[in-house]
């Protein structure tokens, strides 16, 4: 289990709301369009509900703090700032 | 064994870090803030670098991963090594983008033998490169990993095993992964090999609770935030490190927001060196003991 496409999937299922709201109205079906193995999408069918919403919420503020973030700073000064603020 | 203590580099700590340089014997610094600066500001962190030791601490390279990391932060990663000659560097044990998206997040990969190649693969990658073999570090993560195949100590073994990489143990990390998975924190930590541990991470974190839920003890989490007093169960597995090794450690304090009074911080690392001392005390009278016997038994 793991593969590039899978960690491409979970990137999105932490950073996207759309695609996490989809997935968890019908994780087989958004598993399975992302190009993923059956395998893969029973593995993400007993995803730690709580932990994506944690993961999830985390992100999505860590996103929103960075997109107020000013320009002159870099790529990875936003990261930092925004592990400051989870 | 001369045990080490010492401060994450943080701007808003500076003045307060240069006040107290006799009590702080090492600096973290975090690599990737200093990628893109100017020359003379790398050449500043190297001026820093020959008045203390420095240690430069990586975030974005993204090592736990099936994908190759990316050569030109391998690159970048190089020139700061070769500029401010670090006394060492580290990363985490994270992938931090899939399908060319930045999560902006350290995240667990799948617990898996995939992960396990692909992190050792990757370590190796960043040896040749930048001609220093990383540290690693474990790290905190809110959600049980998707597709795991083995618990945290497993893959964090094999992981070293197979890397041959020395581990950067977080001690909040390991104890918030416990407490929010089910794991019993000394336990995890006598599952580790331990011979292999050279520098240790120490910070505080705080509850919470999931939206939307009813706030039972499965809707919350120990969140790693950096932002808070190390916890006494931190302070308790750094003396239980402390009876279990024998080699030097280096531990840093991480502070990265709510920055108290520099006293209170420098309070909390004479803690550490209190903790990791009794634990040393411990490992002593162990093997005193252990001498006694055996010249007992002759």
């Amino acid at each position: 289990m793991s593969s590039p496409q899978f960690e491409a999937f979970l990137t999105r299922l932490y950073i996207d709301a759309d695609v996490c709201a989809r997935f968890l109205a019908d994780p087989d079906s958004e598993s399975a369009r992302a190009g993923l193995s059956p395998e893969e999408c029973a593995e993400l069918n007993q995803i730690d509900r709580t932990g994506l919403a944690f993961a999830a919420e985390s992100c999505r503020r860590k996103l929103a703090h960075r997109r107020q973030s000013t320009g002159h700073r870099s790529l990875w000064q936003r990261l930092i700032q925004s592990r400051r603020d989870p | 064994m001369s045990d080490r203590f010492g401060l994450g580099w943080r701007e808003d700590l500076a003045a307060g870090i240069f006040a107290h340089l006799d009590r702080i014997d090492v600096l973290e610094v975090i690599a990737d803030d200093w990628f893109e600066v100017s020359r003379s500001r790398q050449r500043a962190l190297r001026t820093l670098a020959s008045s203390v030791p420095v240690v430069l601490h990586g975030i974005g390279l993204g090592a736990a991963s099936t994908v190759p990391v990316e050569q030109k932060r391998l690159s970048q990663l190089a020139r700061l090594v070769e500029t401010v000659r670090p006394e060492s560097w580290s990363e985490h044990l994270a992938f931090v983008r899939g399908g060319g998206i930045e999560i902006g997040h350290l995240a667990a990969p799948p617990r898996t033998s995939a992960t396990i190649e692909g992190t050792a693969a990757n370590l190796d990658a960043a040896r040749r490169v930048v001609g220093i073999f990383p540290q690693v570090e474990n790290i905190a993560t809110l959600i049980d990993p998707p597709g795991s195949r083995m618990d945290e100590p497993d893959w964090l073994c094999q992981t070293l095993a197979a890397s041959g990489a020395d581990l950067l143990l977080d001690l909040h990390n390991l104890y918030a992964n416990s407490i929010n998975f089910g794991l019993e924190p000394g336990a995890f930590l006598r599952r580790l090999p331990l011979h292999q541990v050279t520098t240790v991470h120490i910070a505080g974190g705080r509850w919470i609770t999931a939206p939307d839920s009813d706030g039972g003890p499965q809707s919350r989490r120990w969140l790693d935030d950096h932002k808070h007093d190390v916890p006494d169960p931190v302070f308790a597995l750094l003396e239980e490190l402390g009876s279990r090794t024998t080699q030097s450690l280096t531990v840093i304090l991480e502070q990265d927001g709510n920055f108290p009074p520099m006293p209170h911080l420098l309070a909390q690392l004479d803690k550490a060196r209190t903790a990791l001392a009794a634990g040393r005390a411990k490992s002593a009278t162990g093997t005193q003991q252990s001498v006694s016997l055996v010249r007992g038994q002759r």
